[in-house]
Protein backbone atom coordinates (compact mmCIF):
# COMPACT_ATOMS: atom_id res chain seq x y z
CA UNK A 1 0.00 0.00 0.00
CA UNK A 2 2.71 1.99 0.87
CA UNK A 3 4.55 1.64 -2.38
CA UNK A 4 4.67 4.76 -4.47
CA UNK A 5 3.83 2.94 -7.79
CA UNK A 6 0.35 1.94 -5.51
CA UNK A 7 0.05 5.43 -4.26
CA UNK A 8 0.09 6.99 -7.62
CA UNK A 9 -1.95 4.45 -9.31
CA UNK A 10 -4.41 5.07 -6.54
CA UNK A 11 -4.61 8.87 -7.21
CA UNK A 12 -5.91 8.24 -10.49
CA UNK A 13 -8.33 5.99 -9.46
CA UNK A 14 -9.56 8.45 -6.12
CA UNK A 15 -13.62 7.58 -7.21
CA UNK A 16 -12.94 3.73 -7.16
CA UNK A 17 -13.93 0.74 -4.89
CA UNK A 18 -10.80 -0.35 -3.47
CA UNK A 19 -11.06 -3.82 -1.60
CA UNK A 20 -7.77 -4.73 0.95
CA UNK A 21 -6.60 -8.28 0.10
CA UNK A 22 -3.32 -9.92 1.48
CA UNK A 23 -1.91 -11.78 -1.62
CA UNK A 24 -3.55 -11.43 -5.35
CA UNK A 25 -3.61 -14.85 -5.67
CA UNK A 26 -6.81 -15.02 -3.89
CA UNK A 27 -8.52 -12.52 -6.21
CA UNK A 28 -6.87 -13.86 -9.57
CA UNK A 29 -6.64 -17.22 -9.27
CA UNK A 30 -9.91 -17.90 -7.39
CA UNK A 31 -11.78 -21.23 -8.59
CA UNK A 32 -15.11 -20.53 -10.81
CA UNK A 33 -14.25 -17.24 -12.52
CA UNK A 34 -15.60 -16.85 -15.95
CA UNK A 35 -12.54 -14.80 -18.11
CA UNK A 36 -15.65 -13.87 -20.56
CA UNK A 37 -17.51 -12.81 -17.89
CA UNK A 38 -15.13 -10.69 -16.28
CA UNK A 39 -13.75 -9.59 -19.57
CA UNK A 40 -16.09 -6.90 -20.02
CA UNK A 41 -15.55 -5.42 -16.54
CA UNK A 42 -11.60 -5.93 -15.49
CA UNK A 43 -10.68 -4.98 -12.59
CA UNK A 44 -6.94 -3.63 -11.55
CA UNK A 45 -5.34 -5.51 -8.73
CA UNK A 46 -2.19 -3.84 -7.43
CA UNK A 47 0.77 -6.38 -6.14
CA UNK A 48 4.19 -7.21 -4.86
CA UNK A 49 5.53 -9.53 -6.87
CA UNK A 50 7.68 -12.25 -4.84
CA UNK A 51 9.63 -14.10 -7.69
CA UNK A 52 11.50 -13.85 -10.56
CA UNK A 53 9.91 -10.99 -13.20
CA UNK A 54 12.60 -12.49 -16.04
CA UNK A 55 11.65 -15.63 -17.73
CA UNK A 56 13.36 -16.70 -20.98
CA UNK A 57 11.97 -16.42 -23.76
CA UNK A 58 9.75 -19.47 -25.52
CA UNK A 59 10.07 -21.20 -28.84
CA UNK A 60 6.86 -19.48 -29.81
CA UNK A 61 8.46 -15.77 -30.27
CA UNK A 62 11.84 -14.96 -32.05
CA UNK A 63 14.98 -13.71 -30.02
CA UNK A 64 16.91 -12.31 -32.84
CA UNK A 65 19.69 -13.58 -32.29
CA UNK A 66 20.33 -12.39 -29.06
CA UNK A 67 23.15 -14.01 -26.55
CA UNK A 68 20.63 -13.84 -23.89
CA UNK A 69 16.91 -13.39 -24.72
CA UNK A 70 14.48 -12.71 -21.83
CA UNK A 71 11.11 -11.49 -20.91
CA UNK A 72 10.17 -9.40 -18.34
CA UNK A 73 6.42 -10.12 -16.31
CA UNK A 74 5.60 -6.95 -14.53
CA UNK A 75 1.77 -7.20 -15.62
CA UNK A 76 -0.70 -10.00 -15.68
CA UNK A 77 -3.40 -10.09 -18.02
CA UNK A 78 -3.98 -7.38 -20.60
CA UNK A 79 -5.96 -4.36 -21.40
CA UNK A 80 -6.90 -5.56 -24.83
CA UNK A 81 -9.36 -8.66 -25.35
CA UNK A 82 -7.66 -10.39 -28.53
CA UNK A 83 -9.40 -13.61 -29.21
CA UNK A 84 -6.65 -15.26 -30.41
CA UNK A 85 -4.64 -14.25 -27.18
CA UNK A 86 -2.74 -17.22 -25.32
CA UNK A 87 -3.54 -14.98 -21.74
CA UNK A 88 -6.86 -16.53 -21.79
CA UNK A 89 -5.29 -20.28 -22.04
CA UNK A 90 -2.47 -19.08 -19.54
CA UNK A 91 -4.46 -16.98 -16.52
CA UNK A 92 -7.90 -18.49 -14.44
CA UNK A 93 -8.58 -14.48 -15.11
CA UNK A 94 -9.83 -11.80 -16.86
CA UNK A 95 -8.61 -9.42 -14.53
CA UNK A 96 -4.95 -7.35 -14.27
CA UNK A 97 -2.56 -7.94 -11.77
CA UNK A 98 -0.48 -5.02 -11.92
CA UNK A 99 3.23 -5.64 -10.06
CA UNK A 100 4.55 -2.29 -8.82
CA UNK A 101 7.92 -3.15 -7.47
CA UNK A 102 9.61 -2.95 -10.71
CA UNK A 103 12.73 -1.73 -9.53
CA UNK A 104 13.33 -5.84 -8.17
CA UNK A 105 12.88 -6.81 -11.93
CA UNK A 106 15.82 -3.83 -12.63
CA UNK A 107 17.49 -5.73 -10.12
CA UNK A 108 17.05 -9.16 -11.03
CA UNK A 109 18.42 -8.73 -14.61
CA UNK A 110 21.35 -6.35 -13.71
CA UNK A 111 23.90 -9.72 -13.06
CA UNK A 112 22.87 -10.49 -16.92
CA UNK A 113 23.90 -7.69 -18.56
CA UNK A 114 28.03 -8.56 -18.75
CA UNK A 115 26.17 -9.46 -22.25
CA UNK A 116 24.21 -8.38 -25.21
CA UNK A 117 20.77 -9.21 -23.61
CA UNK A 118 17.27 -8.56 -25.23
CA UNK A 119 14.37 -8.17 -23.00
CA UNK A 120 11.20 -7.93 -24.07
CA UNK A 121 9.11 -5.60 -22.30
CA UNK A 122 5.35 -6.62 -23.04
CA UNK A 123 5.21 -9.79 -23.58
CA UNK A 124 2.69 -11.37 -21.31
CA UNK A 125 0.49 -7.67 -21.70
CA UNK A 126 0.65 -4.65 -23.40
CA UNK A 127 2.31 -2.47 -21.42
CA UNK A 128 2.09 0.91 -23.93
CA UNK A 129 -1.17 0.83 -23.37
CA UNK A 130 -1.76 1.26 -19.63
CA UNK A 131 1.71 3.63 -19.48
CA UNK A 132 -0.18 6.69 -18.77
CA UNK A 133 -1.49 4.74 -15.77
CA UNK A 134 1.90 2.53 -14.88
CA UNK A 135 5.14 4.56 -16.32
CA UNK A 136 6.46 1.36 -16.57
CA UNK A 137 7.78 1.45 -20.20
CA UNK A 138 9.14 4.84 -19.04
CA UNK A 139 11.14 3.28 -16.38
CA UNK A 140 12.41 0.59 -18.27
CA UNK A 141 13.76 2.98 -20.93
CA UNK A 142 15.57 5.03 -18.51
CA UNK A 143 16.99 2.17 -16.44
CA UNK A 144 17.76 0.58 -20.04
CA UNK A 145 20.24 4.00 -20.73
CA UNK A 146 22.42 2.99 -18.11
CA UNK A 147 23.19 -0.37 -20.06
CA UNK A 148 24.98 -0.96 -23.18
CA UNK A 149 24.38 -4.81 -23.65
CA UNK A 150 20.68 -3.88 -22.92
CA UNK A 151 18.07 -3.84 -25.63
CA UNK A 152 14.53 -3.59 -25.26
CA UNK A 153 11.96 -4.52 -27.47
CA UNK A 154 8.44 -2.72 -26.51
CA UNK A 155 5.43 -4.81 -28.51
CA UNK A 156 2.33 -2.79 -28.40
CA UNK A 157 -0.78 -2.83 -30.42
CA UNK A 158 -1.18 0.75 -28.69
CA UNK A 159 -1.19 4.54 -30.53
CA UNK A 160 -0.47 6.03 -27.45
CA UNK A 161 3.06 7.09 -28.15
CA UNK A 162 2.63 10.30 -25.55
CA UNK A 163 4.94 9.06 -23.21
CA UNK A 164 7.64 8.71 -25.43
CA UNK A 165 7.78 12.14 -26.68
CA UNK A 166 9.78 13.05 -23.51
CA UNK A 167 12.28 10.27 -23.25
CA UNK A 168 16.03 10.32 -24.97
CA UNK A 169 15.79 7.99 -27.88
CA UNK A 170 17.84 5.08 -27.42
CA UNK A 171 19.01 3.21 -30.64
CA UNK A 172 19.29 -0.18 -28.27
CA UNK A 173 15.10 0.34 -28.02
CA UNK A 174 13.09 -1.54 -30.91
CA UNK A 175 9.17 -0.50 -30.89
CA UNK A 176 7.45 -3.39 -32.56
CA UNK A 177 3.86 -2.85 -33.44
CA UNK A 178 1.54 -5.56 -34.11
CA UNK A 179 -0.81 -4.83 -37.14
CA UNK A 180 -3.95 -6.59 -38.58
CA UNK A 181 -6.25 -5.64 -40.77
CA UNK A 182 -8.70 -3.62 -39.70
CA UNK A 183 -11.18 -6.50 -40.22
CA UNK A 184 -9.40 -8.67 -38.53
CA UNK A 185 -8.83 -5.95 -35.72
CA UNK A 186 -12.80 -6.05 -35.70
CA UNK A 187 -13.37 -9.31 -35.22
CA UNK A 188 -11.31 -10.62 -32.88
CA UNK A 189 -9.02 -7.86 -31.26
CA UNK A 190 -11.64 -6.14 -29.29
CA UNK A 191 -10.93 -2.79 -27.10
CA UNK A 192 -7.82 -2.20 -29.62
CA UNK A 193 -6.80 0.56 -31.75
CA UNK A 194 -7.91 0.57 -35.15
CA UNK A 195 -5.17 -0.18 -37.98
CA UNK A 196 -4.81 3.22 -38.92
CA UNK A 197 -4.36 5.06 -35.42
CA UNK A 198 -1.73 2.40 -35.24
CA UNK A 199 -0.20 3.19 -38.02
CA UNK A 200 -0.56 7.06 -37.16
CA UNK A 201 1.55 6.14 -34.42
CA UNK A 202 4.23 4.01 -35.94
CA UNK A 203 4.86 7.71 -38.42
CA UNK A 204 5.02 9.36 -35.22
CA UNK A 205 7.34 6.90 -33.67
CA UNK A 206 10.10 7.43 -36.82
CA UNK A 207 9.31 10.77 -36.89
CA UNK A 208 10.82 11.25 -33.43
CA UNK A 209 13.46 8.32 -34.40
CA UNK A 210 12.38 5.33 -32.78
CA UNK A 211 13.67 2.14 -34.33
CA UNK A 212 10.32 0.38 -35.19
CA UNK A 213 9.84 -3.20 -36.04
CA UNK A 214 6.23 -4.39 -37.91
CA UNK A 215 4.60 -7.33 -36.89
CA UNK A 216 2.27 -9.10 -38.87
CA UNK A 217 1.87 -11.72 -36.53
CA UNK A 218 -0.47 -13.59 -35.46
CA UNK A 219 -1.91 -14.32 -39.27
CA UNK A 220 -5.32 -15.39 -38.65
CA UNK A 221 -6.70 -17.55 -41.80
CA UNK A 222 -9.83 -17.72 -43.02
CA UNK A 223 -11.43 -17.57 -46.66
CA UNK A 224 -10.58 -14.02 -47.56
CA UNK A 225 -6.54 -14.26 -46.11
CA UNK A 226 -5.14 -13.22 -49.26
CA UNK A 227 -6.73 -10.21 -49.74
CA UNK A 228 -6.88 -8.80 -46.45
CA UNK A 229 -3.30 -9.38 -45.61
CA UNK A 230 -2.25 -8.27 -49.41
CA UNK A 231 -3.84 -5.05 -48.52
CA UNK A 232 -2.77 -4.80 -45.17
CA UNK A 233 0.97 -4.86 -46.31
CA UNK A 234 -0.22 -2.46 -49.17
CA UNK A 235 -1.63 -0.01 -46.72
CA UNK A 236 1.04 -0.25 -44.53
CA UNK A 237 3.82 0.44 -47.29
CA UNK A 238 1.43 3.64 -48.60
CA UNK A 239 1.57 5.02 -45.24
CA UNK A 240 4.74 4.25 -44.09
CA UNK A 241 8.65 4.45 -45.75
CA UNK A 242 10.01 0.85 -46.11
CA UNK A 243 13.57 2.31 -45.19
CA UNK A 244 12.51 3.36 -42.33
CA UNK A 245 11.51 0.43 -40.03
CA UNK A 246 14.28 -2.21 -38.66
CA UNK A 247 12.08 -5.29 -39.69
CA UNK A 248 9.06 -6.74 -40.59
CA UNK A 249 7.84 -9.98 -38.52
CA UNK A 250 5.52 -12.58 -40.20
CA UNK A 251 3.75 -15.99 -38.42
CA UNK A 252 1.04 -17.35 -38.89
CA UNK A 253 -1.01 -18.13 -35.45
CA UNK A 254 0.36 -20.85 -32.99
CA UNK A 255 -0.38 -21.62 -29.55
CA UNK A 256 0.59 -24.33 -26.86
CA UNK A 257 -2.61 -27.44 -27.03
CA UNK A 258 -3.46 -26.73 -23.54
CA UNK A 259 -3.51 -23.17 -23.96
CA UNK A 260 -5.78 -23.88 -27.13
CA UNK A 261 -7.76 -26.15 -24.92
CA UNK A 262 -8.40 -23.64 -22.53
CA UNK A 263 -9.47 -20.94 -25.24
CA UNK A 264 -12.10 -23.57 -26.60
CA UNK A 265 -14.00 -23.75 -22.95
CA UNK A 266 -14.04 -20.15 -23.10
CA UNK A 267 -15.84 -20.23 -26.16
CA UNK A 268 -15.97 -17.20 -27.39
CA UNK A 269 -14.08 -17.11 -30.66
CA UNK A 270 -14.13 -19.23 -33.91
CA UNK A 271 -10.55 -18.76 -34.13
CA UNK A 272 -10.10 -21.49 -31.12
CA UNK A 273 -12.04 -24.13 -32.88
CA UNK A 274 -10.15 -24.11 -36.40
CA UNK A 275 -9.04 -27.69 -37.18
CA UNK A 276 -4.96 -26.79 -36.81
CA UNK A 277 -2.00 -29.50 -36.60
CA UNK A 278 -0.91 -30.44 -33.51
CA UNK A 279 2.61 -31.79 -33.11
CA UNK A 280 5.01 -31.47 -30.40
CA UNK A 281 2.33 -30.12 -28.52
CA UNK A 282 2.19 -27.16 -30.47
CA UNK A 283 -1.30 -26.50 -32.39
CA UNK A 284 -0.96 -24.51 -35.64
CA UNK A 285 -2.36 -24.55 -38.68
CA UNK A 286 -1.18 -27.02 -41.13
CA UNK A 287 2.09 -27.13 -43.42
CA UNK A 288 0.08 -26.54 -46.61
CA UNK A 289 -1.84 -23.64 -45.36
CA UNK A 290 1.30 -21.93 -43.37
CA UNK A 291 3.78 -22.17 -45.92
CA UNK A 292 1.10 -21.08 -48.59
CA UNK A 293 0.72 -18.14 -45.53
CA UNK A 294 4.25 -17.07 -45.69
CA UNK A 295 4.24 -17.38 -49.55
CA UNK A 296 1.68 -14.94 -49.99
CA UNK A 297 2.80 -12.75 -47.57
CA UNK A 298 6.38 -12.94 -48.49
CA UNK A 299 6.10 -11.95 -52.07
CA UNK A 300 3.82 -9.39 -51.51
CA UNK A 301 6.38 -7.59 -48.87
CA UNK A 302 9.40 -8.05 -50.93
CA UNK A 303 8.51 -5.89 -52.97
CA UNK A 304 8.91 -3.20 -50.04
CA UNK A 305 11.63 -4.57 -48.69
CA UNK A 306 14.42 -6.72 -48.85
CA UNK A 307 14.01 -10.40 -47.77
CA UNK A 308 16.70 -9.77 -44.96
CA UNK A 309 14.94 -7.40 -43.38
CA UNK A 310 12.02 -9.75 -43.00
CA UNK A 311 11.93 -12.31 -40.42
CA UNK A 312 9.36 -15.21 -40.64
CA UNK A 313 8.17 -17.33 -37.89
CA UNK A 314 7.44 -21.20 -39.09
CA UNK A 315 7.25 -24.47 -37.04
CA UNK A 316 10.94 -26.39 -37.02
CA UNK A 317 10.23 -29.83 -38.44
CA UNK B 1 -34.25 -19.22 -11.89
CA UNK B 2 -33.40 -17.01 -9.57
CA UNK B 3 -32.13 -18.43 -6.20
CA UNK B 4 -33.08 -16.18 -3.03
CA UNK B 5 -31.68 -17.36 0.25
CA UNK B 6 -32.26 -15.86 3.43
CA UNK B 7 -31.96 -16.92 6.83
CA UNK B 8 -34.92 -15.71 8.52
CA UNK B 9 -38.99 -16.19 7.91
CA UNK B 10 -38.90 -12.64 8.41
CA UNK B 11 -37.01 -11.76 5.62
CA UNK B 12 -38.33 -14.66 3.18
CA UNK B 13 -42.06 -13.09 3.88
CA UNK B 14 -41.91 -9.23 2.20
CA UNK B 15 -40.51 -11.55 -0.92
CA UNK B 16 -43.35 -13.95 -1.10
CA UNK B 17 -45.96 -11.27 -1.33
CA UNK B 18 -43.88 -9.22 -3.76
CA UNK B 19 -43.10 -12.20 -6.10
CA UNK B 20 -46.08 -13.77 -5.71
CA UNK B 21 -44.10 -16.72 -4.00
CA UNK B 22 -45.83 -20.23 -3.34
CA UNK B 23 -44.85 -22.39 -0.53
CA UNK B 24 -43.49 -25.89 -2.36
CA UNK B 25 -42.85 -28.83 0.66
CA UNK B 26 -40.03 -30.86 -2.22
CA UNK B 27 -37.26 -30.35 0.51
CA UNK B 28 -37.45 -30.38 4.33
CA UNK B 29 -36.65 -26.83 4.27
CA UNK B 30 -39.45 -23.98 3.98
CA UNK B 31 -39.05 -22.85 -0.09
CA UNK B 32 -41.26 -20.51 -1.97
CA UNK B 33 -41.22 -20.52 -5.52
CA UNK B 34 -42.89 -19.43 -8.06
CA UNK B 35 -41.75 -20.19 -12.51
CA UNK B 36 -38.48 -17.99 -12.18
CA UNK B 37 -38.15 -17.49 -8.35
CA UNK B 38 -36.69 -20.21 -5.84
CA UNK B 39 -36.18 -19.16 -2.18
CA UNK B 40 -35.26 -21.05 0.48
CA UNK B 41 -35.39 -20.35 4.71
CA UNK B 42 -32.35 -21.32 5.42
CA UNK B 43 -32.41 -21.18 9.18
CA UNK B 44 -30.06 -19.02 11.11
CA UNK B 45 -25.86 -19.94 10.88
CA UNK B 46 -23.39 -21.68 9.55
CA UNK B 47 -24.45 -25.52 9.32
CA UNK B 48 -27.97 -24.61 8.33
CA UNK B 49 -26.21 -22.47 5.35
CA UNK B 50 -24.39 -24.94 4.54
CA UNK B 51 -26.94 -27.69 4.73
CA UNK B 52 -29.96 -25.67 3.16
CA UNK B 53 -27.92 -24.65 0.08
CA UNK B 54 -26.26 -27.81 -0.38
CA UNK B 55 -30.24 -29.17 -0.40
CA UNK B 56 -31.50 -26.72 -2.77
CA UNK B 57 -28.43 -26.59 -5.25
CA UNK B 58 -28.60 -30.49 -4.80
CA UNK B 59 -32.41 -30.22 -5.53
CA UNK B 60 -32.68 -28.52 -8.92
CA UNK B 61 -29.01 -28.01 -10.15
CA UNK B 62 -28.36 -24.83 -11.36
CA UNK B 63 -27.94 -23.73 -15.78
CA UNK B 64 -25.39 -21.42 -16.96
CA UNK B 65 -28.30 -18.65 -17.02
CA UNK B 66 -29.16 -18.68 -13.17
CA UNK B 67 -27.83 -16.77 -10.04
CA UNK B 68 -27.86 -16.66 -6.83
CA UNK B 69 -28.66 -14.12 -4.12
CA UNK B 70 -28.31 -14.03 -0.14
CA UNK B 71 -30.37 -11.33 1.01
CA UNK B 72 -30.86 -10.73 4.31
CA UNK B 73 -30.23 -8.28 7.53
CA UNK B 74 -26.93 -7.79 9.51
CA UNK B 75 -25.29 -5.96 12.28
CA UNK B 76 -22.78 -3.03 10.94
CA UNK B 77 -20.26 -0.45 12.61
CA UNK B 78 -22.38 2.87 12.80
CA UNK B 79 -21.05 4.95 10.46
CA UNK B 80 -23.66 2.47 8.40
CA UNK B 81 -27.18 3.86 8.17
CA UNK B 82 -29.53 1.53 9.66
CA UNK B 83 -32.17 0.51 6.46
CA UNK B 84 -28.91 0.89 4.48
CA UNK B 85 -28.59 -1.89 1.78
CA UNK B 86 -25.06 -3.26 0.84
CA UNK B 87 -23.33 -5.19 -1.71
CA UNK B 88 -20.68 -7.41 -0.66
CA UNK B 89 -17.75 -7.50 -2.62
CA UNK B 90 -15.31 -9.13 0.27
CA UNK B 91 -16.33 -12.15 2.74
CA UNK B 92 -14.25 -12.31 5.76
CA UNK B 93 -14.62 -15.51 7.66
CA UNK B 94 -11.36 -16.53 9.91
CA UNK B 95 -8.48 -16.49 7.63
CA UNK B 96 -10.42 -17.31 4.34
CA UNK B 97 -11.46 -14.68 2.42
CA UNK B 98 -14.16 -14.84 -0.61
CA UNK B 99 -14.87 -12.82 -3.23
CA UNK B 100 -18.05 -12.81 -5.28
CA UNK B 101 -17.37 -11.42 -8.64
CA UNK B 102 -19.05 -7.81 -9.28
CA UNK B 103 -19.13 -7.36 -13.16
CA UNK B 104 -21.96 -4.79 -13.25
CA UNK B 105 -22.63 -1.34 -12.63
CA UNK B 106 -24.98 -0.56 -9.60
CA UNK B 107 -25.61 2.63 -7.36
CA UNK B 108 -25.53 0.17 -3.60
CA UNK B 109 -22.80 0.81 -1.02
CA UNK B 110 -19.91 -2.03 -1.33
CA UNK B 111 -18.13 -3.48 1.63
CA UNK B 112 -16.91 -5.79 3.03
CA UNK B 113 -18.38 -8.38 5.53
CA UNK B 114 -17.16 -10.34 8.51
CA UNK B 115 -19.26 -13.60 8.82
CA UNK B 116 -19.20 -14.62 12.41
CA UNK B 117 -20.51 -17.75 14.64
CA UNK B 118 -22.87 -16.07 16.85
CA UNK B 119 -25.08 -12.51 17.12
CA UNK B 120 -22.50 -9.72 17.66
CA UNK B 121 -22.88 -7.53 20.43
CA UNK B 122 -19.24 -5.76 19.60
CA UNK B 123 -19.21 -3.66 17.27
CA UNK B 124 -17.06 -4.67 14.34
CA UNK B 125 -14.50 -2.83 12.07
CA UNK B 126 -17.30 -4.12 8.87
CA UNK B 127 -20.68 -5.20 9.24
CA UNK B 128 -21.40 -8.87 10.22
CA UNK B 129 -23.69 -11.45 9.65
CA UNK B 130 -23.97 -15.96 10.23
CA UNK B 131 -24.47 -17.00 6.83
CA UNK B 132 -22.71 -15.74 3.70
CA UNK B 133 -19.43 -17.36 4.16
CA UNK B 134 -21.35 -20.93 4.14
CA UNK B 135 -23.52 -19.76 1.46
CA UNK B 136 -20.73 -18.58 -0.91
CA UNK B 137 -18.70 -21.65 -0.30
CA UNK B 138 -21.58 -24.11 -1.30
CA UNK B 139 -23.28 -22.33 -3.81
CA UNK B 140 -19.38 -21.70 -5.70
CA UNK B 141 -19.54 -25.13 -6.57
CA UNK B 142 -22.67 -24.74 -8.59
CA UNK B 143 -22.56 -21.11 -9.92
CA UNK B 144 -19.65 -18.99 -11.02
CA UNK B 145 -18.51 -16.19 -8.92
CA UNK B 146 -20.20 -13.32 -11.17
CA UNK B 147 -23.50 -14.90 -10.71
CA UNK B 148 -23.70 -14.65 -7.35
CA UNK B 149 -24.37 -11.62 -4.94
CA UNK B 150 -25.06 -10.89 -1.57
CA UNK B 151 -26.84 -8.31 -0.70
CA UNK B 152 -27.37 -6.90 3.30
CA UNK B 153 -29.65 -4.25 5.29
CA UNK B 154 -28.20 -2.80 8.31
CA UNK B 155 -30.82 -3.61 11.10
CA UNK B 156 -28.42 -2.69 13.87
CA UNK B 157 -24.91 -1.22 15.12
CA UNK B 158 -24.44 -4.39 17.02
CA UNK B 159 -27.48 -4.30 19.15
CA UNK B 160 -29.60 -7.82 17.95
CA UNK B 161 -31.47 -7.50 20.95
CA UNK B 162 -33.26 -4.72 19.62
CA UNK B 163 -33.83 -6.06 16.14
CA UNK B 164 -37.51 -7.25 16.06
CA UNK B 165 -39.50 -10.15 13.63
CA UNK B 166 -41.55 -6.76 12.67
CA UNK B 167 -38.46 -4.74 11.87
CA UNK B 168 -36.78 -7.18 10.05
CA UNK B 169 -40.26 -7.18 7.97
CA UNK B 170 -40.16 -3.91 6.97
CA UNK B 171 -35.84 -3.85 6.69
CA UNK B 172 -36.92 -6.42 3.73
CA UNK B 173 -40.14 -4.34 2.09
CA UNK B 174 -38.25 -1.12 2.46
CA UNK B 175 -35.59 -2.61 -0.32
CA UNK B 176 -37.34 -5.36 -2.53
CA UNK B 177 -36.68 -2.64 -5.31
CA UNK B 178 -33.19 -2.91 -4.93
CA UNK B 179 -33.85 -6.89 -4.78
CA UNK B 180 -35.47 -6.10 -8.33
CA UNK B 181 -32.83 -4.35 -10.14
CA UNK B 182 -29.86 -6.39 -8.69
CA UNK B 183 -31.64 -9.15 -10.03
CA UNK B 184 -31.68 -7.77 -13.71
CA UNK B 185 -28.20 -6.36 -13.60
CA UNK B 186 -26.74 -9.90 -12.10
CA UNK B 187 -28.99 -11.35 -14.89
CA UNK B 188 -27.83 -9.23 -17.62
CA UNK B 189 -23.93 -9.98 -17.33
CA UNK B 190 -24.55 -13.55 -17.95
CA UNK B 191 -26.13 -13.60 -21.62
CA UNK B 192 -24.31 -16.05 -23.82
CA UNK B 193 -26.82 -17.77 -25.90
CA UNK B 194 -26.50 -21.72 -26.79
CA UNK B 195 -24.84 -21.79 -30.43
CA UNK B 196 -27.23 -24.55 -31.63
CA UNK B 197 -31.00 -25.03 -30.79
CA UNK B 198 -32.00 -28.05 -28.91
CA UNK B 199 -32.88 -30.06 -32.34
CA UNK B 200 -29.34 -28.71 -33.49
CA UNK B 201 -28.05 -30.25 -30.60
CA UNK B 202 -29.71 -33.34 -30.98
CA UNK B 203 -28.59 -34.10 -34.66
CA UNK B 204 -25.05 -33.71 -33.74
CA UNK B 205 -25.07 -36.23 -30.87
CA UNK B 206 -26.48 -38.77 -33.06
CA UNK B 207 -24.54 -38.22 -36.40
CA UNK B 208 -21.46 -38.31 -33.73
CA UNK B 209 -22.22 -41.69 -32.81
CA UNK B 210 -20.98 -43.07 -36.23
CA UNK B 211 -17.63 -41.96 -35.01
CA UNK B 212 -14.71 -42.58 -32.81
CA UNK B 213 -14.63 -40.11 -29.28
CA UNK B 214 -11.89 -37.82 -30.93
CA UNK B 215 -13.62 -38.06 -34.05
CA UNK B 216 -16.94 -36.59 -32.30
CA UNK B 217 -14.78 -33.78 -30.79
CA UNK B 218 -13.50 -32.98 -34.21
CA UNK B 219 -17.03 -32.59 -35.40
CA UNK B 220 -18.24 -30.59 -32.52
CA UNK B 221 -15.17 -28.15 -32.44
CA UNK B 222 -15.71 -27.63 -36.99
CA UNK B 223 -19.47 -26.87 -36.41
CA UNK B 224 -18.38 -24.29 -33.46
CA UNK B 225 -16.60 -22.91 -35.50
CA UNK B 226 -18.64 -22.70 -38.63
CA UNK B 227 -21.42 -20.82 -35.85
CA UNK B 228 -19.15 -18.95 -34.67
CA UNK B 229 -18.88 -17.58 -37.98
CA UNK B 230 -22.09 -16.62 -38.52
CA UNK B 231 -22.75 -18.91 -41.77
CA UNK B 232 -25.98 -19.43 -40.79
CA UNK B 233 -27.36 -23.31 -41.38
CA UNK B 234 -24.78 -26.21 -41.21
CA UNK B 235 -25.07 -28.32 -44.03
CA UNK B 236 -27.15 -31.86 -43.53
CA UNK B 237 -25.63 -34.25 -40.71
CA UNK B 238 -27.57 -37.31 -42.29
CA UNK B 239 -25.54 -38.51 -45.12
CA UNK B 240 -25.57 -42.55 -45.27
CA UNK B 241 -22.56 -43.34 -43.03
CA UNK B 242 -20.28 -45.65 -45.04
CA UNK B 243 -19.70 -49.08 -43.24
CA UNK B 244 -15.97 -48.94 -43.75
CA UNK B 245 -14.09 -47.02 -41.39
CA UNK B 246 -11.98 -45.85 -44.17
CA UNK B 247 -14.78 -44.12 -45.68
CA UNK B 248 -16.34 -42.78 -42.83
CA UNK B 249 -12.67 -40.94 -42.01
CA UNK B 250 -13.08 -39.52 -45.71
CA UNK B 251 -16.72 -38.47 -44.89
CA UNK B 252 -15.28 -36.83 -41.48
CA UNK B 253 -12.27 -35.26 -43.52
CA UNK B 254 -14.75 -33.64 -46.39
CA UNK B 255 -17.41 -32.50 -43.37
CA UNK B 256 -14.58 -30.82 -41.62
CA UNK B 257 -13.17 -28.97 -44.85
CA UNK B 258 -16.29 -27.83 -46.06
CA UNK B 259 -17.35 -26.16 -42.16
CA UNK B 260 -13.59 -25.14 -41.60
CA UNK B 261 -13.03 -23.69 -45.37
Amino acid sequence: MDHPQTQMIRRKFADSQVILIDHYKEVFNRPAQSFAAQSHSKKLILARKEGTFLHEGSQYSDGFDYQQFFYASSIMGCLYDCDYCYLQGLYPSANTVLFVNIEDAFEQLRPYLGKDTLVATSYDTDTLAIESLTHQTSMWLDFADQYENLYLEIRTKSANIKSLKSITLNPRVTLAWTLSPQEIINAYEHATPSLEKRLGAVVEAITLGWKVRLCIDPVIYTEKFAILYTELIEQVFRTIDPEAIEHLTLGSFRMSQSHLRSLKKLRRSDVAFYPYVVRDEMATYSEAIETHILETLLAKATQYLPKERIRTWQRQS
Amino acid sequence: MIYLITALDAEARPLCEYYRLKRDTSLPYTLYRNEEIVLVVSGMGRTNALMAVSALLGWRIPEEKDILINIGICGAPSEYRIGEALLIHQILDGDRRYYPDILYSHSLRETSMRCVDVPQSVLSDYPVDMESSPIFQAASRFFKLHQMAFLKIVSDHCTPELVTKEGVIELLRSHVNSLDTLISRLSAVQKQPPLFSTDERNTIEVFKTHFTKSQGSAIDDALTYFRLRNKGEFPPLNPLIPNSKRERSQLLEELIATLTA
